[in-house]
C-alpha cells in the first residue's frame, strides 16, 4: 500500500507539472508562431520564452526524484 | 568589457568642416553626437544644392542595391581587395552609373518575371503532363472519332469516391452509352476521362454542372480545343523552357561579370558621399568656426589627434571633454577567445554604458553548464566532431563561426564530465570499457547531483548580485546597497539553511536566523517593499538551478533506455541499429535541450540581477564597407 502511494505522489508530482507546463507552452507557443511570422528576428527570443515554463515540470520532477528516493 | 569612450570637441575654421568630416570618415574613429548648442552656434543645415545631391544619391543607391543584390551569388562577383582605396565618382562618373543601374535594374526585373513566367507555364503543363500519362492512346482515340466527346476530371485525393457516384449518375441520365476510366495519379489526385456519345454531351454536361465537378480547360495559350489536339504543342514548350530559362541565366551572368565590380566600387562611393553629407547636420557652426561633438574610444584618441595634427596642423583643435552627463556609446571588446560569446549577448540589446559586460562570464559559465547537463565522453566527442565541421565550413568573425567556437568549447566541458560521471554512451563505458565514474555516478547519486545543481545555482546568482552591485554602484547608490543586502541575505538563508540540514554545524543557525531579522529592514528601507518579493525570487532562482540535475538525469536515463533496448533485440545487428538510432535521438535532444536552459539561467536567473540593457551602439562616421561598425 505505501509503495502504491508513493508512486502515485511521484507521478502525480511529475504529470500535474508536465500538464501545466504543456498549457502553458502551447498559450507561448501559438502567441510566438505569430510573432515569429511577423517579426523573424525575435525567433531566439520566443525558443527562451517557450523553455521559461519548463521549470514547472522540472521542478516537479525533482520533487517526484526525492519521493521515490526517501519514501521508496 | 565595455570599452572606455571620450567624449571629444573638434573645433576649427568654418570653410574647413568639409575637409574635417572627410578626415573623421577616413579615420573612422568618432561616433557623432546631437550637434552642440550655444550663442551663436547653431547646426549646420544642407544648402539646396546639397539637399538635392543627397536625395539624388539616394534614388541612386536604391537601384545599385536592388541590382547588386539580384545580381549577387557567392563568388560571382569580385571582392574589392582588402585595403583598396575609396573608390572616386566624379560628376559624368555617376551619371553614367545613375543611368546603368536604371536600365540594369529594368532588365533584371524583366528577366526575373520572365523566369518566373516560364516556371509558371512548365508547371501548367507538368499538371497535364501527369493526365497525359494516365491517358495518352485514349486521348488520341477521342480526338480521331468525331462522334465521341471528352470531359477530362481531376478530383481532389478526399473526392475519390465521387468516381462511383458519377457513374451511376450518368447511368440514370444516358444509360451505358458512355466510357469512364479513372486512374489515382502519384499526387493521390484522380484523373477521370469520360467518353460519351456526341449525343448525350448536353445532358452529360448538365449533369457535370448539377455535380459542381470541374473540367481541366486547356489553356488558351494552347489554342484551346480538345486537350488532345494540345498535347503535341505542349510537349514541345517542355522541351523549349528548360533552354529560355538558361538563357535568361546566362544573360543574368554575363551582367554580372560585366558590371559586378563596378557595382561593388560605386557602391562604396556613394554609401561614403551619403554618410559624409547626412553628418554635417550634427556640426554646429557659428560665421567663422564649426564644432563637432562625439564619442572616440580613449585608446584611439591620440591617434584621431595625430592624424588631423598632420592634416591641418593648429587650424583644428580636439578638446577631450570631462564627463558631460550623456551617456557614451557601447563597444564590446574582449580578447578574441571570448569574442565568439558575445554572440550570446547579441541576442539582447546591448548592455549600457558604466555598467557589466557578462561576455567573460558566459565563456566560463555557459559551456559549464552545457557539459554538466550532457556529461557523457562519446556525446562530446560527436559535438566536438560537429563544431570541427562547422568551424571548416565558416568563414571568421561570423555568427556560424561563433556558434562552432562555443559549440567545440562545450563538446570539451562535455568530455571532462562525461570523465567525471563515467559515462560514454550512458553506461555503456563502464560494461565494456571498464570505464570508472571519477566523481559521482548520476544515474544513482541523484541526491549528490542535485546538491552540486543548487550549489552552482548559489554561486552563480550570488555572483550576479555582486555584479549588480558594481553595475549601479556610480548611478544608484541606493540600488546598489540594496542589491548588496540582498545578496547577504542569500548568503544567510544558505547557512541556515545548510546548518538545520546538518552540513554546517548546528549552532550557526541562531546567528544565521537573526542575521536575516535584522538584515530585513534594511532591506525594506533601502528598496520598499518589492524587495521582499524579488528576496523570494531570488532564492526561487537559485532552486531554478535543479535543471541542470533533471536534464543531465534525463539525458543518461534516455541513453541507458537505448542501450537496453540493443540489449532486448535479440539480434546483434539490429540491436545495433536500434542503440544508433536512439543515441543519435538522444545527441539531437542533449545538444538542443541544454543550449536553451543554458541560456535561460543565463538571461533569466544571471542577468536578472545586474544586467541593465539599453546601450546605444557605438557606430562611428566611417568609409562604407559591409562589415563597417561591426567591430572597432
Amino acid at each position: 500500500m505505501e509503495m502504491f502511494v508513493v508512486t502515485l505522489s511521484a507521478a502525480l508530482a511529475v504529470g500535474l507539472s508536465a500538464i501545466a507546463t504543456g498549457w502553458a507552452q502551447s498559450r507561448i507557443g501559438s502567441a510566438g508562431a505569430a510573432t515569429i511570422a511577423e517579426k523573424p528576428e525575435m525567433t531566439s527570443t520566443i525558443i527562451i520564452m517557450l523553455a521559461i515554463p519548463e521549470t514547472m515540470v522540472i521542478l516537479g520532477f525533482v520533487v517526484a526524484v526525492l519521493i521515490i528516493l526517501r519514501g521508496g | 568589457m565595455i570599452l572606455e569612450m571620450s567624449r571629444l570637441r573638434i573645433l576649427g575654421p568654418r570653410d574647413a568642416y568639409d575637409g574635417v568630416v572627410r578626415a573623421l570618415q577616413d579615420a573612422g574613429v568618432l561616433h557623432l553626437a546631437s550637434p552642440p548648442s550655444g550663442p551663436q552656434l547653431e547646426p549646420l543645415r544642407l544648402s539646396p544644392t546639397q539637399e538635392r545631391e543627397r536625395r539624388c544619391l539616394r534614388r541612386v543607391l536604391e537601384d545599385v542595391e536592388v541590382v547588386f543584390d539580384d545580381l549577387h551569388c557567392p563568388g560571382r562577383i569580385a571582392k574589392l581587395p582588402p585595403g583598396s582605396p575609396p573608390h572616386a565618382l566624379d560628376r559624368s562618373s555617376f551619371m553614367n552609373w545613375a543611368r546603368k543601374a536604371r536600365r540594369l535594374r529594368q532588365e533584371i526585373a524583366y528577366l526575373r518575371q520572365r523566369a518566373a513566367g516560364l516556371e509558371e507555364e512548365r508547371a501548367l503543363i507538368l499538371k497535364y503532363r501527369y493526365f497525359l500519362s494516365a491517358f495518352g492512346p485514349l486521348l488520341t482515340e477521342a480526338t480521331r472519332a468525331a462522334h465521341l466527346a471528352a470531359y477530362h476530371i481531376v478530383l481532389r485525393p478526399d473526392e475519390a469516391k465521387a468516381v462511383e457516384r458519377l457513374r451511376s449518375g450518368l447511368e440514370a441520365v444516358i444509360g451505358d452509352a458512355f466510357d469512364l476510366r479513372s486512374r489515382r495519379l502519384a499526387t493521390g489526385e484522380t484523373a477521370v476521362l469520360l467518353l460519351v456519345a456526341a449525343a448525350g454531351a448536353e445532358r452529360v454536361e448538365r449533369l457535370l454542372a448539377e455535380a459542381r465537378v470541374q473540367e481541366i480547360p486547356v489553356p488558351v495559350s494552347f489554342g484551346g480545343g480538345s486537350l488532345a489536339e494540345a498535347v503535341p504543342r505542349m510537349r514541345a514548350r517542355l522541351e523549349a523552357i528548360p533552354e529560355e530559362l538558361a538563357a535568361g541565366q546566362r544573360r543574368l551572368d554575363a551582367l554580372a561579370a560585366e558590371h559586378g565590380g563596378g557595382l561593388r566600387a560605386v557602391r562604396s562611393a556613394l554609401h561614403d558621399r551619403l554618410g559624409e553629407l547626412e553628418a554635417l547636420p550634427l556640426l554646429g557652426v557659428t560665421r567663422r568656426a564649426f564644432v563637432i561633438e562625439g564619442w572616440a574610444p580613449a585608446a584611439r584618441v591620440a591617434g584621431l589627434r595625430e592624424s588631423l595634427a598632420r592634416e591641418f596642423g593648429r587650424l583644428v583643435v580636439i578638446r577631450e571633454l570631462g564627463d558631460t552627463g550623456e551617456e557614451a556609446p557601447v563597444a564590446l571588446s574582449n580578447p578574441v577567445a571570448l569574442r565568439p560569446f558575445e554572440l550570446v549577448i547579441r541576442l539582447l540589446p546591448l548592455p549600457r554604458y558604466h555598467t557589466v559586460d557578462p561576455t567573460p562570464f558566459v565563456a566560463l559559465f555557459f559551456p559549464l553548464f552545457f557539459g554538466l547537463m550532457l556529461g557523457d565522453v562519446a556525446y562530446g566527442v560527436m559535438l566536438a566532431g560537429v563544431s570541427a565541421f562547422l568551424c571548416l565550413r565558416s568563414r571568421p568573425g561570423t555568427v556560424l563561426r561563433s556558434a562552432a567556437v562555443i559549440a567545440t568549447v562545450c563538446a570539451g566541458w562535455t568530455i571532462v564530465f562525461g570523465l567525471l560521471f563515467g559515462e560514454l554512451l550512458g553506461d555503456l563505458g563502464r560494461r565494456r570499457l571498464g570505464l570508472r565514474a571519477l566523481a559521482f555516478d548520476r544515474e544513482e547519486a541523484m541526491l549528490t547531483f542535485l546538491g552540486l545543481a543548487i550549489a552552482i545555482g548559489f554561486g552563480h546568482v550570488l555572483l550576479g548580485l555582486a555584479l549588480g552591485v558594481r553595475s549601479a554602484w556610480r548611478d544608484q547608490r541606493r540600488l546598489a546597497l540594496g542589491r548588496g543586502v540582498a545578496a547577504v541575505m542569500v548568503v544567510l538563508v544558505g547557512v541556515a539553511v545548510l546548518a538545520g540540514a546538518g552540513p554546517l554545524p548546528a549552532w550557526l543557525l541562531r546567528p544565521a536566523i537573526g542575521g536575516l531579522v535584522a538584515a530585513l529592514p534594511l532591506l525594506l528601507a533601502l528598496e520598499g517593499v518589492i524587495a521582499a518579493v524579488e528576496l523570494l525570487s531570488t532564492l526561487g532562482n537559485i532552486l531554478s538551478y535543479a535543471r541542470l540535475m533533471a536534464l543531465g538525469t534525463a539525458s543518461v536515463m534516455l541513453a541507458l533506455v537505448a542501450n537496453q533496448m540493443a540489449g532486448a533485440m535479440g539480434s546483434l545487428i539490429l540491436g545495433g541499429l536500434v542503440a544508433l538510432l536512439f543515441h543519435l535521438l538522444n545527441f539531437v535532444l542533449g545538444v538542443f535541450s541544454p543550449t536553451i536552459h543554458a541560456l535561460r539561467l543565463h538571461y533569466v536567473e544571471f542577468f536578472g540581477k545586474f544586467y541593465s540593457a539599453g546601450g546605444v551602439p557605438y557606430r562611428p562616421l566611417a568609409r562604407w564597407g559591409p562589415e563597417a561598425g561591426a567591430r572597432i
